[in-house]
């Protein structure tokens, strides 16, 4: 049974922490163009 | 902007009522009177390699349509599907040899499925990092697409190296009509479709932040114009 689980760790924790990273890059990407036209007219 | 912000929230709802439906039914699923409770692998292994399939298919779909029209979404379509891809082809590749060592004794084999899978991976992970490291330039855009073109084919040859082999392989054959036991349907068909919603969201979610960092680029671009 820990091989079966340890495999679906992996999966499932691999597919959710791929899908918090593309959320902190949105996050961060979204903040920094609200920030940029103040940068270029500034 | 509507259907720009629906679109996520939908794969989303999407992949959390499969994987919630898979998850109880993998949990009911009969143990395999052979392998134990290791087989229940089956179901996690196999959709990850319909994940990892999906990718790079839908990467050489649209590395086509990009030296067709040459239009820059194509090309961004291309390296999201790519990442989201390797991304399940990774998983393939660390699900796979648990498994392995949990019915064949070691984690890794030279078998010809085993190889061309790796191949597989290594050429999209080298074609992720050719597009890193040439960022921007039309030229590396163009030869990325060709590559992701070319490195398709190997997926037709990785599906049928059993047959190829004549059957001298380690790894099973390919699942065909009454290979699974019953109540082992309904887990694995579950299994396929939330990796289909897991692709579906995190392609949506990586085509967002592709769209970002166009937009940022540009914006990069315009103010150098301006410095000029």
């Amino acid at each position: 049974m820990s091989y079966a689980l340890a495999a679906y760790a992996i999966a499932v924790g691999g597919i959710a922490a791929y899908a918090a990273w593309l959320a902190g890059q949105r996050r961060a990407l979204e903040r920094e163009l609200r920030s940029e036209p103040l940068r270029n007219h500034g | 902007m509507t259907q720009s912000t629906s679109l996520p929230r939908l794969t989303a709802a999407a992949l959390g009522v499969s994987a919630l439906l898979w998850a109880f039914f993998v949990w009911r699923a009969p143990i395999d009177a052979m392998q134990g409770p290791i087989q229940k692998i089956l179901y996690i292994h196999v959709p990850c390699v319909v994940g990892a399939y999906l990718g790079f298919f839908l990467t050489a779909g649209a590395s086509g349509v990009y030296l067709w029209r040459r239009g820059e979404r194509a090309d961004r379509f291309a390296a999201a599907a790519a990442e989201v891809g390797v991304l399940f082809c990774t998983l393939v590749l660390l699900t796979g040899p648990i498994w392995a060592k949990g019915t064949w004794g070691r984690w890794w084999t030279w078998d010809l499925r085993l190889t061309l899978t790796l191949l597989l991976y290594l050429i999209y992970v080298s074609y992720l990092l050719l597009r890193s490291f040439t960022e921007g330039s039309e030229r590396a855009a163009r030869f990325s697409a060709v590559y992701a073109v070319v490195g398709v084919l190997l997926i037709p040859l990785n599906y049928w190296a059993i047959d190829l082999a004549g059957g001298r392989t380690v790894h099973p054959e390919n699942l065909g009509r009454g290979s699974l036991g019953a109540g082992m349907g309904a887990p694995f068909a579950l299994g396929m479709l939330t990796a289909v919603a897991a692709f579906a969201h995190l392609l949506v979610r990586r085509l967002e932040v592709g769209a970002l960092r166009a937009e940022r680029e540009r914006l990069d671009a315009e103010a150098l114009r301006r410095e000029a």
